[in-house]
């Protein structure tokens, strides 16, 4: 296949010192943000590109490439052992990972969970990438508005499976996620809600420092309550021995990794999704599909679901920006402008008329794959020590993580402010047992979801059949959204009327 | 005596830690004596990062100033922080703070804030900006005489676009036309790429965008532009056939979209000028005028300080006007 040989023309052109050097820095550095509370790989690639772009630019899309990809890696650590997701990406991961870690007394299982679904997920985004290559971009490009809102539409229906035993408990929390989301400039129309004449809330909230909030300080006050100085996790088998998966692990994490693989790749591609919306919607779909142990309570289901789904989006996300020039995230527009600084003309051409940098760029993943999870390995003993810190000693340290991770994502005191507020409410909820992982996933999707509505209410003159019914992606989406929809009603139904009978508790 | 002696030495000391940092010369002339804070309210990459930086580095790739640039990024409230910070800088900092201002920043500031370019120095306008429609493969309206018929017969077209001075210009084009909002639609995007994914996917009937950003996909036979808004048709090889929208009939309906630079209120004459100068030398060399202005699609249009206040405050002035302010 004509691609393949393009991608091992791609190795021969990383397999100089030089950009061999710049891989491995970028995935270093890629690590070492992603584990970083709020800095993350929109910040890292922002701050590194400055300094850029006096490189050869292959050089520098390997050492950027690299680091935003290798942040997916990082973003579990302080998700799985502090309860403090490292990027946004990471949620979800911290939902499962940080129970198995804590209350399982599974840490490095845990993060060997986290590193092997990373890779597993990010190898098939890669591939996915080299066979589809420029075509995988042009099947993006046929999710417009109207295809986007039917599918934000069904993952919204998610949050369903996030609330647990109480449905209002659940959307209050949704509720309180759209309005919090709604802060800011109204996109289509270019004025400002909910800013009540302060100029820090016309940019809205950014979501770094409202879950560090929300998970993370939150979860720092209920340690402080726990008032008791133990050590919040086992100390025997702190070693990459120890930390092994068995074959039953394996086979728990496999299909999962593979699924979310697949899923996430696809969501990687879609305009302005992103790995963030791929984590969420992985972990939804896992929902629907059977876990050993139910999902929240440190399942290695859902670690391997988020974590899956976040690399292979990162990989994803690649197709547009290099078959289009159009970045599929935030960090894919800051990439963009690299490019334009480095001189390069992002593009259709780009493919053709740089092949050196596009083929370059996608052996340098591969490589950058193999780089961060030998890496993240190894670091496993290192990271588990963290663990045996008494929690006298955890709460100050975790408390100035919290405070410079949320200073970190907008350089200011804002960010702060933002996270001592959400961190409160966070802990405020989860005292009263209100779960938060629905506000979190309404605050990432509602944006999303208004914009593409809008946009395809715009388009169709406020025609719903429109929206719903105009291409056979809508109209397949619309059918998957009536099922959910109607699943639990019929459900209801056919228990009340004894045609069904369901088992006693399943995942 | 000893309390004098010792309040005579504190205003000595304050005196000269003053003018260290204002460093202007015995002639009035001023030169930067501390490291420059070059704020810039879009994130690394967008496309005040790279105008900020391409001027800086001939800056220093041409020895116009010996000056030590700090790009700051400051993108807080959709950049309003920023503008705000710098307006109101004060003391010797003032003299070395620039702030990257395009008309994309003017109007969302007047619109949403009280903030107006009064608070500001400005120092120069660099480039300008003109606006194009393209059509796309998948498009049914393949000139803009196609556009013109199905409008006149009633049909419904949507038209992409990216935020600001984008907004103004499609205010200004269905007025021209004669059309209304719901006849020719029109979505607001993020940035222009988002607009244009919309186009290639088939979305939208058209796009509106800058020569720069569009640039590639008419290489690739993705695009193809229909009409210039401006008065006169394009002067580049690449857009040269593409038609001004005065040839069908209509006024020139661009909202220039202007880069420029400005300084804090406080910042003095001497510094100024200074600024001024030095950004009249950059626009005047080589690598800015190909490598920046030719390369992005622009129109060189180096304004120095006094053409720019006037420029400035005019186009505020209109700006106002249109959105109802002005009074």
């Amino acid at each position: 296949m004509e691609n393949f040989a393009m991608l091992f023309h791609g190795f021969s052109v990383v397999f100089s010192l030089q950009n061999l050097g710049a891989c491995l820095l970028g995935s270093i550095l890629g690590l070492i943000v992603g584990a970083m509370p709020g800095i993350g790989s929109l910040a890292g690639v922002a701050l590194l590109l400055p300094l850029t772009y006096k490189f050869d630019p292959t050089t520098a899309i390997i050492m950027l490439g690299a680091l935003y990809y290798s942040n997916m890696y990082g973003g579990a650590f302080s998700a799985i052992l502090l309860n403090i997701p490292g990027d946004s990406p990471a949620v979800l991961t911290a939902v499962d990972g940080y129970p198995m870690a804590t209350v399982k007394k599974r840490p490095g299982q845990a993060l060997m969970t986290a590193n092997a679904s990373s890779c597993i997920g990010g190898i098939i985004g890669m591939l996915i990438l080299v066979i589809l290559g420029p075509a995988l971009a042009e099947l993006g490009l046929k999710f417009g508005p109207a295809e986007m809102t039917v599918l934000l539409l069904v993952a919204m229906t998610s949050i369903g499976w996030l609330v647990g035993g109480n449905p209002v408990q659940g959307l209050l929390l949704s509720f309180i996620g759209i309005l919090v989301a709604s802060i800011g400039m109204d996109v289509q129309t270019g004025r400002p809600r909910f800013d009540f004449g302060n100029i820090y809330l016309l940019g809205g909230v950014e979501f770094i420092p409202f879950v560090i909030g929300t998970v993370g300080f939150a979860q720092l006050m209920q340690l402080m309550d726990e008032k008791d100085d133990v050590v919040h996790a086992v100390t025997d088998k702190l070693t990459i021995r120890g930390s092994m998966l068995t074959a039953h692990d394996w086979k728990r994490l496999t299909p999962p990794s593979i699924r979310a693989g697949v899923m996430g790749t696809f969501v990687g591609v879609l305009p302005g999704a992103g790995a963030t919306a791929a984590s969420f919607l992985a972990y939804a779909m896992q929902k629907a599909f059977k876990s050993e142990e139910p999902l929240g309570t440190g399942a290695i289901e859902g670690i391997a679901a988020s974590e899956s789904a976040n690399n292979a989006a990162a990989a994803g996300s690649f197709a547009p920006l290099l078959a289009l020039g159009i970045p599929g995230s935030g960090t894919g527009a800051v990439l963009l402008g690299g490019l334009m600084m480095w001189g390069l003309n992002p593009g259709p051409l780009l493919f053709q008329n740089e092949p050196d940098f596009a083929w370059g760029l996608i052996a340098s993943l591969f490589i950058s794959n193999i780089v961060a999870l030998a890496i993240s390995l190894g670091i496993i003993p290192v990271l588990l020590k963290i663990l045996k810190v008494p929690i006298r000693v955890m709460i100050p340290v975790i408390m100035i993580v919290c405070f410079l991770g949320a200073y970190a994502s907008t350089y200011s005191m804002f960010g702060v402010i933002v996270m001592l507020i959400s961190g409160v409410c966070g802990y405020i909820f989860e005292k009263n047992d209100y779960s938060t992982a629905p506000m979190l996933l309404a605050f990432v999707l509602a944006p999303l979801l208004e914009d593409n509505m809008r946009k395809a209410f715009i388009a169709t003159a406020g025609d719903i059949s429109e929206v719903f019914f105009s291409s056979g992606i809508s109209i397949v989406l619309t059918t998957v959204l009536i099922v959910i929809c109607a699943f639990p009603v019929v459900r209801t139904i056919l228990i009340k009327t004894g045609k069904y009978t369901p088992k006693k508790k399943s995942a | 005596m000893k309390r004098r002696i010792a309040i005579v030495i504190m205003l000595v000391a304050a005196l000269a830690v003053y003018a260290g940092g204002s460093s202007e010369g015995g002639d009035g002339a001023f030169t930067p004596s501390r490291d420059v804070t070059w704020t810039c309210t879009s994130n690394p990459g967008g496309g005040s990062d790279i105008f900020t930086q391409e001027i800086k580095d001939i800056i220093m790739t041409h020895g116009i100033s010996d000056a030590n640039i700090v790009i700051d990024y400051v993108t807080d409230g959709g950049g309003e922080v920023g503008r705000l910070n710098v307006s109101r800088t004060t003391g010797p900092r003032a003299n070395h703070t620039l702030l990257t201002f395009n008309s994309g920043d003017l109007m969302p500031m007047c619109l949403n804030t009280d903030n107006r370019i009064e608070n500001f120095t400005p120092i120069a306008l660099m480039a300008v900006d003109n606006h194009l429609i393209l059509t796309g493969d998948l498009s049914k309206y393949k000139t803009f005489q196609d556009v013109l018929d199905a409008l006149a017969a009633g049909e419904r077209i949507v038209i992409a676009g990216s935020k600001g001075d984008d907004i103004e210009t499609y205010n200004e084009l269905i007025a021209e036309l004669g059309v209304t909002a719901n006849q020719f639609a029109y979505t607001t995007n993020d940035s222009t790429s988002t607009a244009i994914t919309a186009l290639l996917g088939g979305h939208v009937d058209l796009v509106l965008g800058k020569p720069a950003a569009c640039e590639q996909y008419i290489l690739a036979g993705r695009m193809t532009p229909i009409v210039a808004l401006a008065e006169e048709r394009f002067d580049t090889d690449l857009l040269k056939d593409t038609p001004s929208i005065t040839e069908f009939g209509y006024e020139a309906v661009d909202v220039p979209n202007w880069r420029g630079v400005v300084a804090p209120k406080a910042m003095s004459d001497a510094a100024a000028d200074f600024w001024s100068e030095v950004l009249r030398q950059v626009s005047e060399t080589e690598d800015w005028l190909v490598g920046y202005v030719e390369r992005n699609g622009l129109v060189p249009q180096y304004l120095d300080r006094e053409a720019t206040v006037q420029y400035m405050a005019d186009f505020q002035a209109d700006y106002l006007q249109k959105i109802g302010k002005d009074k």
